[in-house]
């Protein structure tokens, strides 16, 4: 069971990730994402007790959500083809529809350095979706389906990629909607990182 | 009359033949092969490091020396340090020593009627095995030496404990083995000498004196070593005549009909490898003199060997002192040995003389290796026309008895022999 | 005189590193007061190898050392009738090092059928299923001295040994060679830059090192009493489990950088998980060299 407080907690991190997203990273306080909640600013330091915690638990928990979901399909029994399709599936669904996050795992968390460097060195804080994305990785070079590489090398062009894609949605770039680029995306990505 | 003969790391059969009383011809027969040349086919190149010291359980470290030198034989110009070249050395004497204290105390003396002292073998050599420990993390069976260096780094403390062991094997040498100081001994060139002293070692040579054993064992007085070191130099002696400049590629092994041992020979003629080998070459003045006095027997094959103890402890001491602790003991070779497709060959000197592998490699895979044995050497299975060195030793004499002792003074390995 | 346990050591395909490893115990004196061997390699013994082959001659315990083959004979008589002959006698049968217990090295030295006496590598067989509750498993390249002897011992003493799923005893077998390495700080921060040839470093990442999922004492009773392979700076070569030897030993097999083989028992996610959160962390005393210079 999550706590009541656990659940609060929750709330006001998509409220600020929503905040964040529309007045940018720096333009938002504190009051004004406790303001959207109709809460205190003294109560809202029970939950988070700097902009900068709040941040970190946000990517943290960005990286629990898409963790969690790649772990399902991690465990799917279907081929590295297939994982590979429904993760692009599930990235993009989130970009879709939980814009804010992946917004803020690209414009904030890759580019405040400076906010997250104590407390969130290296990988520390996407731990669970880099994992997950480790043992997509591992899974599929072991059973024959992936080309031994770096690890780095697969991950910079698998999330560059993805990510790209993102950045020019977001940017108004894209003609066509996310969706539309799965199957093509998914074609590429695996015929890149296949034997 | 077939004898099989037993504890020599496995069995061999002699098969004798008398005439009027005396053997005439013996045939040796080693039974098991293991096929390790076939084992290695189709590994990568450094899996050799971990194989071939399981070729054998009491000489495993030079196979392990000469499988590192062969497959550096493979590059142009790698460079190894001093320090690894030393410490490859070091423990590769140590080996020696070990083999040579067990050959003595369990094998030598109570074929000459003493009492098998297991202690006495075994004090010493473990002294030594922890002594290769220190360095290679275990004995037996370390693969501690790899191409470009070894594995391990040595710290002054580390020294200290192997200079330790071997001083404690020294003072263990001059309490039992010859009751005399290691300089004294060292400096003796007079069989005479020892003879009149005390000790396990005079002590046998009087007994092969006082049975009238002196002409036993005599071979062709063909001596050969390849392996060079610090130490050793390279060379053969015939009747005493040392020349240097000998090459591997006269080495030529053959099949033999009767056993699973091939035979080996330089330019077609068969040579005892071995410490009196090694002594005859070095010319080691106490050894030279047994030599000049007895000729090719067991007295100067045992002495030879027992003498090759105290010279490998000073000289290691000596060794261990040229040790720069601020040299690597590893230099990563520029050429990745995936990328390697190459030929080479390596020579040591192990316990019971003159090893040799040869590798050749296809892009860091083995595609072939062969392993010439210093036992094969010594045990070549020849005809009556042409006998090999050891069956040369047993020819002439009366008793099995007596022919067993002639036959494991050149330290049989039946292991080694039949890899 | 008080009796002595008597034991067989009895050689099949073998390099006798087990017989030379076992002249390594330091208190020799006292076991062979408590032992003696009707046959040995290379100790002095009552009887001959021919006698042992020809008659049954007493015995409490049958060591066997070296894989085992149909085809291998020793003073004439096929090994597996010598072990089919002592094995009825015998309170305990000892599989002496991973030849005899799972065929290892010499599994591939092309005699026929060649495998451990209950196993071939991982797999059972049957062909002496009878003698399955008589055995107890030794393995390793070479059999550490006192993991012989202390087992001896405690087949002396009639000591209930609890053993793993291939009859080792957990004495020895429960623990991981990588338990004790003096170079575990760099594997648990991991720290993943070795070079061969340095005090510093773990050899998991790079070179092959297979301490972690390999079971055995080494590093909690260390060789000679002075040091370990791993300790010294070589990779553990798994020379205690069913798949030795297994190939390209001094290289660490990845998929996508990540190390195919994981500490024992430890999940995928767990040990990549917990590798993520020590990545991240820098630690100057595990980064620079144990000694300044």
């Amino acid at each position: 069971m999550i706590s009541k407080k656990e659940k609060k907690k929750e709330l006001i991190m998509q409220s600020a990730l929503e905040l964040f997203s529309l007045k940018g990273f720096y333009n938002t306080t504190i009051p004004d994402i406790a303001g959207s909640l109709k809460m205190s600013v003294g109560n809202m330091y029970n939950y988070f007790k700097s902009k900068d915690i709040l941040a970190k638990e946000i990517i943290k928990y960005i990286s629990i959500y898409l963790g969690s979901k790649l772990r399902e399909i991690n465990e799917l029994d279907i081929s590295t083809e297939e994982k590979t399709r429904k993760i692009i599936e599930i990235y993009f669904q989130t970009a879709m529809h939980k814009p804010e996050m992946i917004d803020y795992f690209l414009r904030i968390y890759l580019s405040t350095r400076e906010v997250f460097k104590d407390g969130c060195e290296g990988m520390i804080c996407v731990n669970e979706f880099v994992t997950e994305v480790m043992i997509y990785f591992e899974e599929g070079v072991k059973c024959g389906d992936l080309r031994d590489q770096d690890f780095f090398s697969a991950f910079g062009l698998f999330m560059g990629y993805l990510g790209g894609m993102v950045f020019l949605k977001g940017e108004d770039v894209l003609p066509k909607g996310l969706d539309d680029y799965i199957d093509d995306i998914s074609y590429n990505v695996y015929k890149a990182l296949s034997v | 009359m077939i004898e099989l003969i037993e504890k020599i790391e496995g069995e061999a059969k002699l098969d004798f033949s008398f005439k009027d009383g005396k053997i005439d011809f013996v045939d040796i027969e080693f039974m098991t092969a293991r096929n390790i040349e076939k084992i290695l086919q189709g590994k990568t190149a450094l899996d050799a490091l971990v194989i071939n010291p399981r070729v054998c359980g009491i000489c495993g470290h030079a196979h392990l020396i000469a499988t590192v030198q062969a497959i550096e034989n493979c590059y142009e110009n790698l460079e190894i340090s001093k320090k690894a070249e030393i410490m490859r050395e070091l423990t590769l004497n140590f080996e020696l020593i070990q083999n040579h204290f067990k050959w003595f105390y369990l094998t030598m003396r109570p074929l000459l009627g003493k009492k098998q002292e297991i202690l006495k073998a075994t004090y010493p050599s473990q002294l030594m095995a922890k002594a290769i420990a220190v360095f290679g993390g275990q004995y037996p069976h370390t693969s501690y030496a790899i191409v470009g260096g070894v594995v391990s780094d040595l710290t002054e403390m580390d020294l200290i404990k192997v200079n330790h062991y071997i001083d404690e094997t020294i003072k263990f040498f001059e309490t039992n083995v010859v009751k005399a100081d290691v300089e004294e001994f060292s400096a003796c060139d007079k069989v005479d000498n020892i003879l009149n002293t005390s000790g396990d070692l005079p002590d046998i040579l009087r007994e092969i004196k006082n049975k009238e054993y002196l002409q036993h064992g005599k071979s062709y007085d063909r001596f050969i070593a390849f392996g060079e070191n610090s130490y050793f130099t390279k060379g053969k002696s015939l009747k005493t005549i040392v020349t240097q400049n000998i090459s591997i590629d006269y080495v030529k092994e053959q099949e033999n009909l009767n056993s699973l041992a091939k035979n080996v020979t330089y330019k077609y003629k068969y040579y005892e490898a071995g410490p009196l080998a090694r002594a005859m070459i070095n010319k080691i003045p106490l050894v030279k003199d047994a030599h000049r006095r007895y000729g090719d027997n067991i007295f100067s094959r045992i002495i030879a060997r027992v003498c090759e103890i105290e010279q490998l402890l000073n000289h290691s001491k000596k060794l261990i002192q040229e040790l720069d602790l601020s040299e690597p003991s590893y230099i990563e070779p520029a050429i990745n040995i995936e990328n390697l497709t190459a030929k080479g060959q390596s020579a040591v000197e192990a316990a019971r003389g003159s090893l040799i592998h040869k590798i050749e490699l296809e892009k860091g895979i083995i595609v072939n290796y062969e392993i010439i044995t210093p036992t094969q050497w010594n045990l070549c299975n020849g005809t009556r026309e042409n006998p090999g060195v050891s069956q040369k030793a047993m020819i002439g004499l009366q008793e099995v008895k007596t022919a067993e002792l002639v036959f494991k003074t050149f330290d049989v390995c039946s292991v080694c022999t039949t890899h | 005189m008080k009796n002595k346990v008597r034991v067989l050591w009895l050689s099949s395909i073998a390099c006798n590193g087990n017989t030379h490893s076992f002249l390594n115990y330091p208190y020799l004196e006292q076991f062979l007061n408590d032992f003696e061997f009707i046959h040995h390699p290379v100790i002095d013994s009552e009887y001959t190898l021919k006698d042992i082959v020809s008659t049954n001659i007493a015995c409490d315990i049958l060591i066997i050392e070296g894989s085992i083959s149909d085809e291998i004979k020793r003073a004439d008589v096929k090994v597996v009738d010598t072990i089919k002959r002592y094995s009825k006698i015998v309170k305990k049968i000892v599989t002496l090092g991973t030849c005899a217990t799972f065929g290892g090295i010499f599994r591939e030295s092309g005699y026929k059928d060649t495998t451990g006496l209950h196993f071939v590598k991982e797999e059972k067989i049957d062909k002496f299923k009878n003698l399955v509750d008589k055995t107890i498993s030794l393995s390793g390249c070479p059999v550490h001295p006192e993991v012989l002897v202390n087992t001896l011992y405690a087949i002396k003493k009639s000591v209930d040994l609890q053993l793993d799923d291939f009859l080792r005893p957990k004495d020895y077998f429960a623990y991981t060679v990588h338990n004790g390495c003096t170079r575990n700080e760099y594997f648990e921060y991991k720290v993943d830059k070795h070079q061969f040839g340095e005090l510093e470093g773990c050899m998991f990442y790079d070179h092959g090192c297979q301490a972690p999922f390999t079971h055995g004492s080494c590093n909690k009773i260390l060789w000679n009493e002075v040091n370990s392979k791993t300790r010294a700076g070589l990779p553990c070569m798994g020379c205690t489990e069913p798949s030795f030897p297994k190939n390209n030993l001094y290289g660490t097999k990845k998929n996508m950088g990540i190390p195919q083989e994981l500490p024992l028992g430890v999940g995928k996610r767990t040990y990549l998980t917990l590798a993520g959160i020590t990545k991240a962390f820098k630690i100057d005393r595990l980064e620079k060299k144990l000694f300044d210079d």
